[in-house]
């Protein structure tokens, strides 16, 4: 065992070499599973609903001259189709991969996003509204059932990035990077592993939920000051795509870290709530 | 590299699997319907309240985006173009006490309502136009709704490219908001005929479906039911949400 990673009190009783350790609740697996079907049926029901006005926009309404990202179909010069993304202005060549994509049907045409990446894979804007809407719900409920358990339970803080954990965010990339043979000494979770949760939690999630209802008419009406703070429906909804980016990053990361940090005791956990503690622990997710 | 080969081909086979899965779980009927509570809390909670935004004239789209299906060709409307809607009649009907058409002078005669507001449409997109036109809550009161009235169906005289009429509905909350009017000019000029000429119901407080283009009549209605697809709105008989503030 790393002496310089404090071992969890309950944990520390164990005699046993590599002891395990009842490390989530039955809220938080459930809440934790229920999120990775929402958040892949929500990437993908709004790549959907993405692909029906593929362009944003940094304005209110509609502005060509504020465009950030468009991703249109063509054909080219000698008449061959084509896909093309513009973004600040930059004009990249994107045929195959977006503007013109497999459209889940054995051929290709003119889509932003490839039907493979979308839900449901053909082109159809009302049914991923349809998951979309149903799904933000799962989203939502899932989040308050966790925030509510984990807040009773007190577990929650755990997660919390503190000021005592900013000094120790560098040195504990520096270990991650091999650049240092030891972490700095944390708790149960790694300060880099609190500024990700604390982020996803309480920043990105909330935010997603928040610019997705910002760019609906019938909340524009009854809160417009929170469309008009994040720049207007167009902008709502470019800030709505960012942080999907945004939360997908986590999630390539999250997911990165989980295979590479013994996959199946992590899946364990996360699963039947038991931890075995080892060489990895605290390292990892 | 055997092994890459493996990834790469199963990749492949994956991806195409991958929109296969999600277009049979689209298709389920059970699901579908069960998808639909989504809609049901929305409306509850969100409603029809407040305010939609009113901009200055100076950030109106002079150049009003033109949505929705082609404008109507058929020898009916062709023939109100040429006679500039003078023989356009407004008809009223259905759970109301006193049925009524109006003459498009009347309706002007009623113009009270000018607002520049914000059109989103339901694809993503959004435009500003100020329009100018009469309260649908002042034209209800005329015809006097029957107690047992809960709809609003307005008839319109464009068609899909399958033909089916296009046709869109409220309820009473939704048709008695200040700002849902029928709009009978756009930006300080008479609606044209590729922007729903002579009258347009404007609903900003939900998505731009909802704003009917070419109305010619207004069905009160005790049920939508019975009406077309009984979704109350064309695109509503083709999945999309009769509540449209979301």
């Amino acid at each position: 065992m790393d002496a310089t990673v404090p071992m969890p009190a309950h944990a520390a009783a164990q005699s046993k070499a590599e002891p395990l350790v009842y490390r989530h609740s039955l809220t938080t697996r459930i809440t934790h599973w229920l999120t990775v079907i929402a958040f892949v049926i929500l990437v993908m029901s709004g790549l959907q609903i993405f692909n029906a006005s593929p362009n944003l926009d940094a304005s209110d309404k509609s502005n060509s001259h504020r465009r950030v990202l468009a991703i249109m179909g063509g054909n080219d010069a000698a008449g061959r189709p084509v896909g093309v993304t513009q973004l600040f202005g930059w004009t990249i060549s994107t045929t195959h991969l977006l503007g013109y994509v497999d459209d889940g049907m054995g051929g290709e045409s003119f889509r932003a996003f490839p039907a493979w990446l979308t839900w449901p894979g053909y082109q159809a804007l009302a049914d991923g509204r349809r998951w979309h809407l149903f799904f933000s719900w799962v989203l939502v409920l899932a989040g308050v059932a966790y925030f509510v358990a984990g807040l009773r339970r007190k577990d929650l803080q755990l997660l919390v990035l503190r000021l005592e954990d900013l000094p120790k965010l560098l040195p504990m990339q520096l270990y991650y990077l091999k650049l240092r043979k030891e972490p700095p000494p944390h708790g149960e979770y790694n300060p880099l592993q609190k500024a990700a949760y604390t982020m996803v939690l309480f920043v990105f999630t909330p935010l997603i939920v928040i610019t997705g209802l910002a760019l609906s008419p019938g909340i524009d009406a009854i809160a417009n000051p929170l469309t008009v703070l994040l720049g207007g429906r167009q902008f709502a909804r470019l800030w709505h795509f960012l942080l999907m980016l945004a939360l997908i990053g986590f999630v390539l990361t999250h997911v990165t870290l989980v295979l590479s940090t013994g996959f199946i005791n992590n899946m364990r956990s996360m699963l039947s709530g038991w931890y075995r503690l080892g060489k990895d622990q605290g390292a990892g997710i | 590299m055997r092994r890459r080969i493996f990834i790469a081909t199963g990749t492949a086979a994956a991806l195409a699997g991958c929109a296969r899965i999600t277009n049979a779980l689209n298709e389920n009927a059970a699901i579908h319907k069960s998808l639909g509570a989504a809609e049901t809390l929305n409306h509850v909670l969100i409603g029809t309240h407040g305010r939609a935004k009113t901009y200055r004239d100076s950030e109106v789209d002079r150049d009003f985006r033109i949505n929705g299906f082609d404008t109507p060709s058929d020898s009916r409307y062709r023939g109100l173009v040429r006679g500039s809607f003078a023989s356009y009649k407004l008809i009223v009907d259905g759970a109301v006490e006193r049925p009524r058409a109006m003459a498009l002078r009347e309706l002007r005669a009623m113009q009270s309502y000018s607002e520049a507001t914000r059109h989103d449409c339901v694809e993503g997109w959004s435009a500003i136009g100020k329009w100018a036109g009469v309260p649908l809550a002042a034209v209800l009161k005329l015809a006097r709704p029957t107690p047992k009235a809960r709809f609003i169906v307005f008839h319109c005289f464009d068609r899909s490219p399958e033909n089916d009429p296009y046709y869109e509905s409220l309820d009473l909350a939704q048709a008695a908001h200040p700002q849902t009017v029928l709009a009978l000019d756009l930006n300080g000029s008479a609606l044209d005929p590729d922007h729903g000429a002579p009258v347009r119901l404007r609903v900003p407080t939900q998505l731009g479906y909802k704003s009917a283009k070419w109305v010619y009549r207004l069905q009160v209605a005790e049920s939508l039911h019975p009406i077309f697809g009984g979704a109350g709105g064309y695109w509503e008989d083709n999945g999309y949400e009769w509540y449209a503030g979301i």
